[in-house]
């Protein structure tokens, strides 16, 4: 104990942790995160006994000043309010409760999981991803195709085509895990691929937020500068490409600059759009064959 | 046959004499039933945000459920504005989901504010929004913790001010050996640790209050204080509670960088002795194993609840039960006296949201993260409350050379009982948690009732800065009822 010896006699009186049994104690400090001979939110005590028997030492270190044993698992918090006493005589008690027991292993799934071919789509999700800012939105267009928008930049960042995604690792882990993409990436988004002349892309933007359509997919608004932008993807019906619906308000010049790998085409004849056709064009971008 | 009968009798007397019922309402299929968000609407559905983000109406009266919305990231928070229009506090944003069309299903999501920063880190939450008299918002922003690092995008100023620079924050295989330098929680962005004010239509922002560590509990309490709780850990010996004023520090230092012109260097570094000048001292603090581990969103209790009427209740995590703040004065500070609820009843751990509705029912959500908890939504209503007695009001007055504790029950008591007073504190310091510190039994000089037998006055001298832990066996109403909770934790930070 870290008290000083003034404290001492005071303490001999008081009603602490010390007067309780260390069954009491593991029951209202421990047992909700820890089971016999199962994982719960920390390991087991089978586990716990496997680790610590005959170092009563290390045991009481370790409740001070708890660390993660498992990537991804949720660090202890230090039971330092116990005492080291008090911790001291949790070791034999978990030792003799785990005696004689075996861990009985759990699913390690997802118990919500969905087979990829049963995902609905289209969908949206706010996850952590990977390759693009905390602030993401993953969507699953109608096909094979998913997108990541990223709210704090305002555009998309990258299209992959596959399943949509895995957000167990992200769930389980309150977000110390990304979520897995369910395919490889086809197409990274460099830059907001609509320059214009006054703005040059490197605009202050701001996230406005999203619009469900009736066929179940969200068309975003933000805004560059002081136009604001509305953008809706579509997946092409072969799946070789997307379209892009914006509408700019009030309309500005701009010409498309798409990134590498993709053929862009747009509904006004022209890449170049002035500031008439910004009110409502739409982008075809097909890969690359 | 007579057992039978008897027993029957038995628990139909029990039961009649029971102030509240308790009832876990079925989950919805195919949904992770831990729930970050509850708010009942106008029409007395309830409206319950999930940990994967389904936002989903629950139906009193059929017990079934409706989607509203889905695809939100680790919603933490809700609130009911109509019918067809709710706010959700998501991870990266404020958020009012509109159901335009009126088709049970929202189609905009629009983004109230978005104004605070993101680094990636798991433990960067975000929580409220609670509603000011005004109608003006307030939300609280969680620090990142050293569990883990940053992620190389991030959202929001960074600032340079912390052991690891950048490249060095970012969460690799070697992150381990150097994230002892983070602090074991960080602000690296803005208004990490902060409670932020926002206008009613999320335009304007003002930085309120900070040194904040994981404030998952913000509400007003029925006198129109802002209320906020916070989670034990670092600079937290057990989980304190707070009223939150314009400009306050808290007490954990890592949000300070994110003050106006800030000075100050690395908070880490600064001395233990200024940052406990700086802070604003406890109002009330949750013994840690005692009362509450993890406390969770305050909420006042309506008029429907009898003696409890505009208490402020609260949430626990950890431990099965609730907790009740009454609200001292002294010497122009608020302080006050925590009190456990529901103990003993169906009621269980990981009570994360609450919300009363327009009936005097009281919606739980439960929650667990990973952490101790629960799930699926819990149903609280009161049925019986004409007989209970419990306690009112606690006032700590002055009493010559010493203090006096005035504690008020809701009908007369015959004895004053036997009680005992318990002191203790706990160190403001970087560690996780902390031992109790200063513990002492306090003389009890004189325990009597006043002429009404309304009010006990039990005088003693206090220890300022302590929690008082008050016993009171024995307290039982006129009618022999007993008392609904015989323990009380009375923060003394201010001496009257």
């Amino acid at each position: 104990m870290k008290l000083s010896a003034t404290f001492l006699p005071l303490l001999a009186l008081a009603a602490t942790a010390e007067d309780l049994t260390p069954a009491q104690v593991f029951q209202m400090n421990c047992s909700a995160c820890h089971a016999v001979d199962h994982m719960v939110v920390g390991p087991s005590l089978v586990e716990i006994s496997g680790i610590y028997r005959g170092r009563p030492d290390d045991f009481v270190k370790w409740c001070l000043h708890p660390e993660q044993k498992r990537p991804g698992a949720i660090e202890m918090p230090s039971m330092a309010h116990l005492g080291e006493d008090t911790l001291r005589t949790l070791l034999p008690y978990i030792l003799s409760e785990a005696e004689g027991k075996a861990e009985v292993k759990t699913g390690e799934g997802d118990p919500f999981a969905i087979p990829p071919a049963m995902v609905r789509r289209p969908q949206v999700q706010r996850i952590f991803l990977p390759d693009t800012s905390p602030a993401a939105i993953a969507v699953a267009l109608p096909g094979t195709l998913s997108y990541a928008f990223d709210a704090s930049e305002c555009r998309l960042r990258y299209i992959w085509q596959g399943g949509f995604l895995d957000g167990y690792p992200y769930w389980k882990g309150n977000g110390s895990s990304l979520a897995q993409l369910g395919g490889p990436v086809l197409y990274r988004e460099e830059a907001f691929p609509l320059k214009t002349a006054s703005l040059g892309g490197q605009e202050a933007s701001k996230f406005l937020g999203y619009e469900m359509g009736d066929d179940g997919l969200p068309t975003f608004h933000y805004r560059r500068g002081s136009h604001q932008f509305s953008e809706t993807i579509h997946p092409l019906a072969d799946g070789s490409g997307i379209e892009r619906h914006f509408e700019i308000h009030p309309g500005i010049a701009c010409t498309v600059e798409a990134s590498d790998g993709v053929e862009v085409t747009s509904s006004s004849g022209s890449l170049r759009i002035d500031a008439a056709a910004a009110s409502s064009f739409t982008l075809t971008f097909r890969w690359k064959k | 046959m007579i057992r039978f009968f008897s027993t029957c009798l038995l628990v139909a007397t029990a039961a009649a004499a029971q102030p509240f019922s308790f009832k876990a309402m079925p989950n919805p299929s195919g949904v992770d039933p831990q729930v970050g968000g509850v708010d009942v609407r106008p029409d007395g559905k309830v409206a319950v945000a999930f940990h994967r983000g389904e936002l989903m109406i629950f139906d009193p009266a059929t017990e079934t459920w409706s989607a509203f919305a889905e695809g939100l990231q680790e919603p933490l928070g809700l609130l009911a504005e109509s019918t067809d229009s709710l706010l959700v506090m998501q991870r990266a944003e404020l958020t009012r989901l509109r159901d335009r069309n009126r088709d049970g299903k929202a189609e905009t999501y629009q983004t109230v504010f978005d104004g605070f920063g993101l680094t990636g880190n798991y433990h960067e939450f975000a929580f409220g929004p609670a509603k000011a008299p005004d109608g003006s918002l307030f939300i609280a922003l969680n620090l990142a913790s050293n569990g883990a690092g940053i992620r190389p995008e991030i959202r929001g100023e960074w600032s340079d001010i912390g052991q690891l620079d950048f490249r060095q924050m970012q969460h690799d295989g070697k992150w381990r050996d150097r994230s002892v330098k983070a602090g074991r929680m960080y602000s690296r962005v803005p208004y990490r640790g902060w409670i932020l004010k926002l206008s009613p239509d999320g335009k304007q922002v003002e930085p309120w209050a900070c040194g904040f560590r994981s404030p998952d509990g913000i509400g007003f309490d029925a006198e129109g204080r802002l209320l906020v709780d916070d989670n034990q850990g670092d600079w937290r010996g057990t989980s304190p509670l707070y009223v939150v004023e314009k400009g306050g520090f808290y007490g954990h230092p890592a949000s300070l960088v994110w003050q106006d012109d800030w000075k100050g260097g690395d908070p880490m570094k600064m001395a233990v002795g200024r940052l406990d000048r700086l802070r604003t001292k406890e109002t009330a603090r949750f013994p840690q194993g005692d009362l509450a581990n993890s406390p969770t969103q305050p909420v006042v209790i309506p008029e429907s609840w009898g003696p409890y009427a505009r208490q402020t209740l609260i949430g626990e995590m950890n431990q099965p039960r609730l907790v009740r703040f009454l609200a001292d004065e002294v010497d122009g500070f608020t302080q006050g006296t925590l009190i456990p609820m529901f103990d003993g009843t169906p009621l269980g751990a990981g009570n994360h949201r609450l919300a009363f509705g327009p009936d005097g029912t009281l919606w739980v959500g439960k929650t667990h993260l990973s952490w101790a908890g629960a799930e699926g939504l819990f149903r609280i209503q009161p049925e019986n409350l004409d007989q209970v007695l419990t306690v009112t009001s606690v006032k700590l007055e002055k009493s010559g050379s010493r203090q006096q504790f005035r504690i008020t029950f809701s009908q007369p008591v015959a004895e004053p009982g036997t009680p005992k007073i318990h002191a203790f504190d706990y160190h403001y310091h970087v560690d996780y948690g902390s031992p109790k510190t200063r513990e002492a039994d306090l003389p009890v000089e004189k325990a009597q009732l006043d002429s009404r037998h309304h009010d006990l006055i039990i005088e003693t001298k206090v220890q300022e800065g302590c929690v008082h832990r008050i016993d009171l066996p024995g307290i039982v109403s006129d009618n022999g009822t007993a008392l609904d909770a015989t323990t009380l934790y009375y923060q003394v930070t201010r001496l009257p």
